[in-house]
């Protein structure tokens, strides 16, 4: 019996140490922002990014880098998510990997929360310089109040260089220039050191004499009264008064040398200006939209009508940051994010030029792995089980209009 | 050696084996504290105490004393009333400040990269040890919980001052005043913490002008008046010990 548990004892710890040891080989990084566990009616119907640029892919420590482009808030905003009436123009990166320079809706920056329209479009950039060398997953991204992240398009960017390198200095008001990396780091270490002396030397007093054992048996016995000296009294008054001379001469040093202080800001910006959008030209009915489920594609009956003086092609269906392209009438070169591009992902029934005054009935088909990688497909087992996302067709001159479409989505599963 | 004969042969080996058993009850009690009073107040205090940029005149001082001074209160019941030790409130604090200090640097500055000058810590000691030499002075609950709580609360915005101070310097930043707390929270990124999160500046102490980090000082040691008689009884029951029958 004593053999078999040493045998089983000794394995166990080979076992430990092997899976120790494999553990350490074998530590892969977590990547991206986990956009895709995000409930995919929530990624379709609340905040649409489109015309995204990410200015670098690789960029130096200490340079600059921007994210920049448009984003619609969803008139048919779901129910269930709170209405984005406080929300934060974030960015989505792994923590401080670049410090935010500065972030701007409509041109207005916006260090705070702002107030949003439903159905409007707006402008927005962000301003990044990096900070810490690694390949970084850099997404746009808004938060609602009470609705949670809605996480934009992400894109691998690289910051080359030493950290120890960034620098980030600031000018204040009172004209110092600080680095508000390390501003006043050596105040904070030395007076949370001077008051952890403080109280080491306070209890180092009673812990000088016996502490425990024998107080407890005094105290069992009744002698409670025995194990304060009068001397002990006078020397914890006189801790208590050295602190108070300390707090009080502390806080009157520090209010002669930053006269000026000012208490944090904060509030809700209003009054968040958006794109005025050329009037629409093109309307859009849709009749019907089925997900098929074994095919990994949207198909989708829509009318369409130009009222616009110029014929006008459909040339690409976005939808949760997922891009399906007409190859024929549009193709991208930005540098958008592969895995969210499906180049020749959009199929038209008939998508020849849609004349001025005409109305055609058009079978569209939006087809890409992406619709599982990307987990659209569990729209079927959302609550609200409606589709949105953004049409843009193209007119003759190049022109791209943006159309948004909003319907029931029927899941076929043969 | 029979199980009624002493462990110790003499008055020295006595006297050295109690003082192992203080380092050792010591050690052990600094950590025990530590590992539970870090958890409530990372749990009730947490971003407050986490960020500069949520350490205004108002939540920040109000809330932490609250919250900070549940577990001297209770300690100190514990060490007084069965030792006669007027240290539980500063040897608590000093668990706490060194447990904080290790999650900010390995966690926000080590993992995260956070500067350790936007996530360091508060510190409690100069209202513990008021809080104990009250009680030293006193020998009294009462006294304690209304003189000494409330110098745990009155003391707690001065004694961070110094290093919250500079940290308040105004900065005009593309055409909008902050301070530069204000600035690293707006610089150094927090994926899951927008703005909004932050609970800074809000209330109705709007009569006092600006100098309303004094009332919410005030406020705050009222309130921990009567959270130290809660924790301290919560102290004086956890360190009572009890008897039952046998059959």
């Amino acid at each position: 019996m004593k053999l078999i548990k040493d045998g089983i004892a000794k394995l166990s710890f080979v076992a430990l140490l092997v899976t120790v040891t494999a553990a350490m080989f074998y530590a892969p990084t977590a990547s991206a922002h986990g956009e895709k566990s995000q409930a995919a009616f929530m990624r379709m119907r609340t905040i649409h990014w489109y015309d995204l640029n990410w200015s670098k892919d690789i960029v130096p420590v200490n340079d600059t880098m921007t994210v920049t482009g448009k984003f619609h808030v969803f008139a048919g905003w779901p129910e269930t998510v709170a209405k984005p009436e406080i929300s934060f123009l974030n960015i989505g990166i792994p923590g401080p990997v670049f410090i935010r320079a500065g972030s701007w809706i409509g041109g207005q920056l916006v260090p705070r929360s702002v107030t949003l329209e439903l159905g409007e479009t707006y402008e927005f950039k962000v301003l990044l310089k990096a900070r810490r060398p690694g390949d970084w997953h850099v997404h746009s991204m808004m938060n609602v109040k009470d609705g949670g992240p809605i996480i934009g398009p992400g894109k691998w960017v690289t910051i080359t260089g030493s950290m120890s390198q960034f620098t980030n200095p600031i000018t204040t008001l009172t004209g110092q220039t600080i680095d508000l990396e390390n501003w006043n780091l050596g105040n904070i270490y030395f007076w949370h050191a001077f008051w952890y002396a403080f109280g080491i030397a306070y209890i180092a007093y009673w812990a000088r004499k016996p502490v425990f054992v024998p107080r407890l048996i005094a105290c069992e016995a009744g002698k409670h009264d025995t194990l304060i000296s009068a001397m002990d009294k006078k020397v914890g008054i006189g801790f208590m008064v050295a602190t108070l001379a300390i707090v009080a001469v502390t806080m009157e040093s520090t209010n002669a040398q930053y006269p000026i202080t000012t208490p944090l800001q904060a509030g809700l910006l209003r009054g968040m200006k958006p794109i005025e959008m050329p009037a629409r030209t093109v309307a859009v009915k849709v009749d019907s939209a089925t997900y098929r489920v074994p095919g990994r594609a949207m198909q989708m009956t829509l009318t369409v009508t130009n009222n616009g003086d110029s014929s006008v092609r459909l040339g690409e269906f976005m939808t949760a940051s997922v891009r399906f392209l007409d190859p024929a009438v549009h193709e991208d070169d930005t540098g958008y994010p592969d895995d969210l591009l499906a180049e020749e992902g959009l199929t038209v029934s008939d998508n020849s030029p849609l004349a001025p005054g005409q109305t055609r009935t058009m079978e569209v088909t939006a087809s890409d792995a992406a619709w599982e990688v990307y987990r659209l497909a569990d729209l079927i087992y959302d609550p609200d089980s409606r589709f949105a996302g953004l049409l843009f067709f193209t007119d003759e001159a190049g022109n791209r209009q943006m159309v948004t479409i909003d319907a029931p989505l029927i899941p076929s599963f043969i | 050696m029979s199980a009624s004969q002493s462990a110790v042969r003499s008055r020295a080996e006595a006297v050295k084996v109690s003082r192992t058993f203080d380092w050792l009850i010591m050690f052990t009690l600094f950590f025990v504290i530590l590992g539970g009073y870090h958890v409530h107040f990372m749990l009730v205090a947490g971003d407050w105490d986490f960020w500069s940029d949520w350490k205004d005149r108002r939540l920040w001082v109000t809330v932490l004393p609250i919250m900070g001074i549940t577990f001297p209160a209770a300690v100190q019941a514990v060490l007084w009333w069965r030792y006669r030790i007027p240290f539980g409130a500063t040897i608590s604090v000093m668990g706490l400040l060194f447990g904080e200090w290790v999650n900010r640097y390995f966690n926000f500055w080590g993992w995260t990269y956070f500067p350790i000058n936007f996530v360091f810590p508060s510190q409690l000691i100069p209202g513990a040890i008021v809080l104990d030499v009250v009680l030293l002075v006193s020998g009294s609950m009462q006294l304690t919980a209304v003189i000494g709580g409330l110098g745990f609360g009155l003391l707690f915005y001065p004694g961070n001052w110094p290093v919250m101070a500079p940290l308040h310097l105004p900065v005009e930043y593309n055409g909008m005043m902050m301070t530069l707390a204000d600035l690293s929270g707006y610089h150094y990124v927090r994926t899951g913490m927008p703005e909004y999160i932050r609970m800074v500046e809000k209330g109705t102490l709007r009569t006092f002008g600006k100098d309303v980090a004094p009332v919410s000082a005030f406020f705050s040691g009222f309130v921990s008046i009567i959270v130290y008689f809660l924790w301290h009884f919560f102290g004086r029951w956890f360190g009572s010990t009890a008897f039952t029958k046998g059959s």
